[in-house]
């Protein structure tokens, strides 16, 4: 193991997030504002409750989730891929880093920002709701996670990805509509049938009413069932990307 | 496991590096002994930086086995890797640092502790000290060609590999390279260069290695191949083994 290795590539990564703090840190609370304003103060009031939560607040775990998704998987999927295009990832390559190293570090400082985010989501709805935190211990671990799962989907998109475009599949084309479909805006017992038990092929659906299960205290599913779509969301993002890495997918002639 | 005394700085057995059917590196077996500077010599696309890329880990050679002073490139690359120093022919930096945020950071992925005097020292002997704190994006061709150098140099190799060092790089920087080169050699690193200048192998290697289309065709010691080809030019002698092997591709 080469720990100043992982060390420096972790420090790396973080720092070039925190050269960008325009984009990690005031977006996502800008963006999130303006929901909390549409959904609170403009429309709160002619919203109903979702089983006895107001609406405001019944979104805010997807929007957490929401929030930490992207920015977990744009941080390892844009710096693995821009140091593709540029070259720098030699400066990797010829180092003694093995998978191991590489995975931890990237995945570790994507987490930290995802963390960041969604505690600034968190702080945000806080001042525009009274949103609490049922189960803090398991709303933090659940959220770092998903932002786990989603920094391993970065590395195997990087990975595959030849050129900018490609990169933008995942989150335009699967991630997107399943966070949308995924019940971050309506709870599926909302929906006609066959719709309710469609959504429930979703995996994302899972994701967004684990993090609601811990703030709110009540969820769509079952925590164990929750925990369980995590749990096997890891196994295939952590065994994919520990694959390519190894063989060097795209990265090593 | 410790690597036997005086193993060679590089040794190569059989390397084959093969692009589906294109073969671009073909059975190339090669010796280079400690202290000494290899010129690897051949005209463009003969695979000189596909042979060099499979020693550094930016590419695995198809069958053969390669080793660095004892050491398997393969299964037992995190040694390898701490001796190997790679100056890759194209350029390349990253916006997001300078140069002496680049030379610390390749320090610590090599798995030397991060050193700012070090750096500094060598931001010194690169003469990149006034742009230490510099947008990467702003040096000239020349400053990042010297970067490159320096980053390769963050954790003393004891082998260095120069892929093309002088191609497209002025007169003056030609020879402040060829000086930097004789200052390592003085330090006791092993140098393999790659270069399709007759002249620059001439001028530093102790021994030649001749590569075209993917062959080894001669390595000779650099006096003794000019001894043995009494009276005919580096150029010429080059031009002749590599002709002689296009017409006996051609016969074939
Ligand atoms: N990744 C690759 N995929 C396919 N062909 C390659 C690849 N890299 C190099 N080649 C081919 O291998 C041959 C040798 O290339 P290279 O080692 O770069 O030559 P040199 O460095 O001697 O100019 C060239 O014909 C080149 O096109
Ligand atoms: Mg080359």
């Amino acid at each position: 193991m080469n720990r100043v290795g992982l060390r420096t590539l972790f420090l790396k990564e973080v720092r070039r997030f925190s050269k960008v703090w325009g984009q990690t840190v005031l977006s996502p609370l800008i963006t999130n504002s303006l929901y909390f304003l549409v959904f609170g103060a403009a429309l709160g009031s002619r919203l109903r409750d979702v089983g006895g939560v107001p609406y405001i607040e019944y979104v805010v775990p997807g929007l957490i989730m929401l929030s930490m998704i992207r920015n977990s998987f744009l941080n390892t999927s844009s710096s693995l891929f821009q140091s593709k295009v540029n070259g720098t990832v030699i400066d990797i390559l010829v180092a003694p880093l093995g998978v191991r190293e590489i995975l931890l570090a990237y995945v570790s400082a994507a987490v930290l920002r995802a963390v960041i985010v969604g505690c600034l989501v968190y702080g945000v709805a806080r001042a525009f709701t009274d949103i609490g935190a049922a189960h803090p211990l398991w709303t933090f671990t659940y959220g770092a996670g998903v932002a786990t799962a989603f920094a391993l989907f970065g590395i195997v998109v990087a990975l595959w990805a030849e050129k900018y475009d490609h990169l933008a599949v995942f989150p335009n084309f699967i991630l997107t509509p399943l966070i949308f479909l995924g019940g971050v805006f309506y709870s599926i017992t909302m929906l006609p049938a066959p719709w309710d038990l469609v959504s429930r092929l979703n995996p994302v659906l899972y994701l967004v009413n684990g993090m609601r299960y811990g703030l709110l205290g009540a969820s769509d599913v079952a925590p164990w069932e929750a925990a369980a779509v995590l749990v096997v969301t890891l196994g295939v993002a952590g065994a994919l990307s520990t694959a390519l890495l190894a063989r060097g997918y795209n990265l090593r002639a | 496991m410790a690597a036997p005394e005086r193993s060679p700085a590089l040794r190569c057995e059989a390397v084959r590096k093969a692009f589906g059917r294109f073969v671009a590196v073909n059975d190339v077996s090669l010796d280079v002994a400690p202290g000494e500077i290899f010129g690897l010599l051949g005209p463009n696309g003969a695979g000189k930086t596909t042979l060099i890329h499979c020693v550094a880990g930016l590419a695995r050679q198809t069958s053969g086995r390669i080793s660095v002073f004892g050491h398997d490139t393969v299964s037992d690359f995190r040694q390898t890797r701490r001796m190997v120093g790679l100056v890759p022919q194209e350029i390349n930096f990253d916006p997001f640092f300078t140069p002496l945020e680049s030379l610390l950071i390749q320090m610590g992925l090599m798995g030397v502790e991060p050193d700012r005097d070090k750096a500094e020292a060598l931001l010194a002997t690169f003469s990149l000290s006034s742009h230490r704190h510099a947008y990467t994006r702003h040096l000239s061709g020349g400053m990042k060609r010297r970067l490159l150098i320096a980053k390769a140099l963050v954790h003393d190799p004891k082998l260095l590999f120069l892929d093309e060092p002088t191609a497209g790089v002025d007169v003056e920087l030609r020879h402040e390279l060829w000086d930097e080169v004789e200052r390592l050699r003085a330090q006791g690193t092993t140098i393999v260069l790659t270069t399709h200048y007759i002249e620059e192998a001439q001028h530093l290697a102790d021994r030649i290695g001749i590569i075209h289309r993917g062959r080894l065709l001669v390595v000779d010691d650099r006096d003794e191949l000019l001894l043995r080809h009494e009276g005919r030019s580096l150029e010429q002698i080059f031009l002749s083994h590599i002709h002689g092997a296009d017409a006996h591709a051609a016969a074939q």
